[in-house]
């Protein structure tokens, strides 16, 4: 194996490759790193003495500023309770839904499927006024469910999507064996399937999580009161407040992105792979 | 961040707006018994930045003091994001006890369509302390339905260090003086004009002036209450003066990406010569210890004396409170928000925050000399224009915006300003 | 009975999905077409004025969609063009076999990570003309003439929307296609290595081809992402200056929160999803007309 990197050549092409990724890499980290160093410093030292460097004097108030008048904390748990349901919520229907697609023999499975797929093209700003109108009606706004219904309605085609990938992987003579001891549609689906489907899971909640995690549009308008409201929202509230004073904003958007980013450094294997999974499944 | 705020002509008693109808006044059934336990929510923008944020504050604490049966709420919401939220609240009917609103077409809509709780009844109980002038904007065919609190002009505010810098040690009285003097900023390296393109309000806060002193007020008013068409010369060549002036770099050129916030923080900094903006901004000023002495306010010169003259102002009477129709305890709310209408004002007046809509009382020696100029233009003034953003229905009123920015960034003459709105504005 | 149970069972399998997909994405659209036809402000009575608000939206000056549109295909054509040859490229290099590409795939990742809000929002503080990173630098390597108020000018606000868009999602991209390059069997590489083929004649003619139908996939999603921008746009520019940087998201949003007008908005919706529909159907047959 080895022989084969090696024919390839010189040693001044790899010093370029490495330059090139280096340099994409320094591109992709440096606002981070610039982020966090001026959530340290006073405007002082970001507007004038030490733009880049790291912070002469660390200044956690900008911290305690941000948690204060940000209530960071709060939003950071509104979002992951509204992206933990909405995730839970169109795994489950697409797990289910991907089952009667994929398993059962009907007419119109293709067709079902299809019409799901619409789903992947439509653009999330297109509902929001009828949908809007109707949460209202119902007085459905300012609630968490405001929220994860829709998230979980427009992670679905995609969930559905990358199931469907895995799930004609599983054999079907399992569903035969199932049958003949004795088991219904859904003692299968519940018995053999799901429990089966485990990697799915990993990656349809990767792929969901990106979508809700980062949304605005919808949770700019449909939560009004700041206890539901989610980090998107909180952190434009926030810096709406602090325009001149950046190091309480940029406290903020660490408290906002830090978290996610530490998790990732963690896991970072396993959600490149399930990631990579969705990409081949899907 | 505040959306501009408008007099409807309350000296001059200009009431030109064609106010809608009042639609059907929504049945109230308010009125909790005293002694009760009732629970009142309200939304305003007074966040933490808003210099308006202190009054809110010590008013809210004197009305909780005095009515502790009342379980009173309040929520403050960043400016833009506020609007959109009132307005998604009004048409799913999930709007709070008490709102703050804009008066004029913006409060009109909720108006329209039923949605407020007219406050003629409760006003009589505090008709001596708010005079009926100061309601003209929030009367939609001749009811009641906002509580004012504070109001304010277009002030044009001079950094006196800077001036001093080339001369002046007044702000200049004529127009050609007063490019004489911008001529000279210009030529010590001093930027003459701050001005938030980012927020297209700011621009309007010039270019209104730039109209109505070189077309007259009343024609300027005729134009936003849609009594008269846009395609008037007088207005297009008032734009191309505008327009000389971005062209002559007196208006700082980073100032088109940027906030207000920001800017008004560089004029602080003392970046800028002069801030034309709203006289809210006063009780900033007037907060910081160091910047606080150099800074003067006076009026935008007359640039065609055959039309205008000085006394004739942008501005008008403020923020307005209004109680939600849907509300439980509609009667309570109308009483609760005229008493805290009061006390906002009241305090928003010590502060610096503009001019009392309600009959000053207390001491109010102590107000400071920044909002007292202003409070002596006024007293001086003639005709106060509106507001055009604030005026005018909200479509036309986001047409008429659009093209002001379309003015400042150069991408119409005045010609094709008023063409274009006389064909857009319907 | 048989049959029954069968339908049953499928019934109920579909049901959360189906009411989940119905009532918020199809229903909406329907009510969207109905409305379109409306002259309608959200809270009152709407009048019907049949296709007027299809005709407005191209003739008033002061609405810009076809500025919007124009913005949007701007987006997408850098997306297309820049993003995805980009992510490619560092996507077939990372496939062969060079150390650290873990490292680096990680650190591509992470912006994908980072929620669109905080990256406009530091974004805006880069580009600041007075304070931010990007001025300073271009001072301090004696560039001053190249300064601009980034976001504020006509030439340069819609570059500063799209190069944190690009740069956003290149990971994303590249790691999707990363994993096509992953699956090209070794046996295959080793093979055409063997018969002389330099490395990017193999990535040209061997790789390419195997992950062609993530390519689409990567394709469709750049370019209806495109069409849907919103975040971005409204932090960094506000659709400014002079709406020279509106997009049809953000438009959507002025007709129905500043200029109350429902109706005009549900158009722009049946607009924007027919574009989508539209861009999607054209790209995945253009790339079957390719394949053979």
């Amino acid at each position: 194996m080895e022989s084969v990197t090696d024919k390839g050549p010189k040693p001044v092409a790899k010093v370029f490759t490495y330059i090139f990724l280096g340099f994409w890499a320094f591109v992709n980290i440096f606002p981070i790193y610039f982020m966090f160093t001026f959530s340290l410093k006073n405007n002082d030292e970001i507007f004038g003495s030490n733009v880049i460097g790291l912070p002469k004097q660390w200044i956690w108030s900008n911290y305690a500023a941000a948690m204060k008048t940000g209530n960071m904390w709060l939003y950071f748990l509104n979002s992951i309770i509204v992206t933990v349901a909405a995730i839970f919520i169109s795994t489950m229907a697409a797990m289910m839904a991907t089952y009667a697609i994929n398993r059962i023999r009907w007419k119109f499975s293709k067709l079902t499927n299809a019409f799901f797929m619409l789903g992947l093209t439509i653009p999330l700003q297109a509902s929001i006024v009828p949908v809007y109108v109707v949460l209202s009606n119902i007085h459905w706004l300012n609630k968490y469910t405001t929220l994860i219904i829709p998230y979980a309605a427009f992670s679905l085609s995609m969930a559905i999507l990358i199931s469907s990938g895995f799930m004609v992987d599983i054999p079907s003579a399992l569903d035969e064996a199932a049958k003949i001891d004795g088991c219904g549609y859904f003692g299968t689906f519940f018995k053999i399937i799901l429990p089966l489907m485990k990697p799915a899971v990993s990656t349809v909640g990767i792929y969901s999580f990106l979508q809700c995690w980062n949304e605005f549009m919808f949770a700019n308008v449909f939560i009004s009161d700041s206890v539901h409201r989610t980090l998107p929202v909180g952190i434009k509230a926030l810096s709406g407040q602090h325009t001149t004073n950046w190091g309480p904003i940029g406290a903020a958007l660490v408290i906002a992105t830090f978290p996610t980013l530490i998790a990732y450094i963690f896991l970072s294997r396993k959600i490149q792979a399930s990631f990579i999974a969705g990409a081949v499944k899907g | 961040m505040k959306m501009k705020r408008l007099f409807g002509g309350a000296l001059a008693g200009i009431m030109a707006i064609a106010m809608v109808g009042c639609g059907k006044p929504a049945a109230n059934n308010g009125g909790a018994a005293s002694g009760e336990k009732i629970s009142l929510n309200m939304w305003c923008i007074a966040t933490e930045s808003d210099s308006n944020r202190k009054s809110y504050e010590k008013a809210i604490a004197d009305m909780q003091a005095k009515y502790p049966d009342i379980n009173f709420t309040w929520e403050a919401f960043e400016n833009q994001s506020y609007k959109t939220k009132i307005k998604a609240a009004v048409s799913a009917n999930e709007m709070p006890d008490i709102f703050f609103t804009w008066s004029c077409a913006f409060l009109g809509d909720f108006v329209d369509a039923g949605k407020v709780y007219c406050l003629d009844e409760v006003y009589e109980k505090y008709k001596d302390e708010l005079p009926e002038k100061m309601l003209a904007n929030t009367t939609y065919n001749g009811k009641h339905y906002g509580v004012p609190t504070t109001m304010n002009i277009v002030g044009l505010f001079a950094n006196m260090d800077l001036l001093g810098q080339v001369g002046y040690t007044e702000i200049p009285g004529t127009y050609d003086e007063f490019i004489e003097c911008c001529d000279k900023l210009k030529e010590a390296g001093i930027i003459p004009f701050g001005c938030a393109g980012k927020e297209t309000w700011c621009v309007t806060e010039y270019l209104e002036s730039v109209i109505e002193k070189s077309a007259g007020a009343d024609t300027l008013n005729a134009i936003f209450a849609g009594e008269a068409t846009w395609n008037n010369q007088d207005v297009a060549d008032a734009v191309d003066t505008f327009q000389s002036l971005v062209n002559n770099g007196y208006f700082d050129p980073s100032g088109v990406g940027l906030t207000n916030d920001e800017v008004k923080n560089n004029f602080m900094a003392g970046k800028y010569a002069f801030y034309m903006n709203g006289t809210w901004n006063c009780a900033d000023f007037a907060a910081n210890e160091e910047f606080f002495p150099k800074v003067k306010v006076g009026e935008f010169p007359v640039i065609n004396a055959d039309k205008s003259k000085l006394g004739q102002l942008i501005g008008g009477p403020s923020d307005t409170l209004a109680v939600a129709a849907s509300s439980p305890n509609a009667a309570a709310a109308a009483d609760y928000a005229m008493e805290l209408g009061k006390l906002i004002c009241h305090y928003g007046y010590l502060d610096g925050c503009g001019l009392p809509a309600w009959t000053p009382y207390g001491d109010t020696s102590s107000v400071n000399g920044l909002t007292q100029s202003v409070a002596k233009i006024v007293a001086d003034s003639d005709t106060m224009v509106l507001f055009g953003d604030t005026a005018m229905a909200a479509d036309s009123a986001a047409t008429y915006l659009s093209y002001v920015d379309q003015v400042y960034g150069c991408l119409l003459d005045g010609d094709q300003f008023i063409a274009g709105l006389a064909n857009d504005i319907k | 009975m048989k049959k029954f149970k069968k339908g049953f069972a499928i019934v109920v399998f579909l049901l959360p999905g189906l009411f989940l997909f119905i009532s918020i994405l199809i229903a909406p659209i329907a009510v969207s077409l109905f409305r379109s036809l409306y002259d309608w402000n959200g809270f009152s009575e709407g009048t019907f004025i049949g296709f007027q608000n299809y005709v407005e939206l191209f003739t008033n000056g002061s609405i810009k969609f076809m500025t919007s549109l124009k913005n949007s295909l701007i987006l997408a054509a850098f997306s297309v063009f820049v993003q995805l040859p980009l992510a490619l490229f560092l996507a077939l290099l990372l496939g062969r076999k060079i150390g650290g590409d873990r490292v680096f795939l990680s650190i591509y990742f992470m912006p994908v990570l980072i929620s669109t809000v905080v990256i406009g929002q530091l974004w805006l503080k880069i580009y600041n003309p007075d304070y931010g990173v990007l001025n300073r630098f271009l001072d301090l390597v004696h560039l001053g003439q190249f300064k601009h108020v980034w976001v504020g000018e006509v030439g340069t606000a819609l570059g500063s929307v799209i190069v944190p868009t690009i740069w956003q999602y290149v990971g994303y991209h590249m790691l999707l296609m990363y994993a096509g390059v992953k699956g090209v069997s070794t046996d295959l590489r080793e093979a055409a290595m063997l018969d002389g083929a330099s490395k990017w004649q193999v990535d040209r003619y061997i790789v390419i081809p195997v992950i062609k139908p993530i390519i689409k996939v990567s394709v469709i999603f750049a370019v209806t992402g495109s069409l849907k921008t919103y975040d971005l746009v409204r932090i960094l520019t506000e659709g400014g200056p002079y709406q020279s940087t509106e997009v049809p998201s953000t438009l959507l949003e002025n007709m129905l929160f500043i200029r109350n007008r429902y109706g005009m908005g549900s158009t722009i919706s049946v607009m924007l999803i027919a574009l989508c529909f539209a861009f999607a159907l054209l790209i995945s047959a253009a790339f079957k007309e390719r394949e053979y």
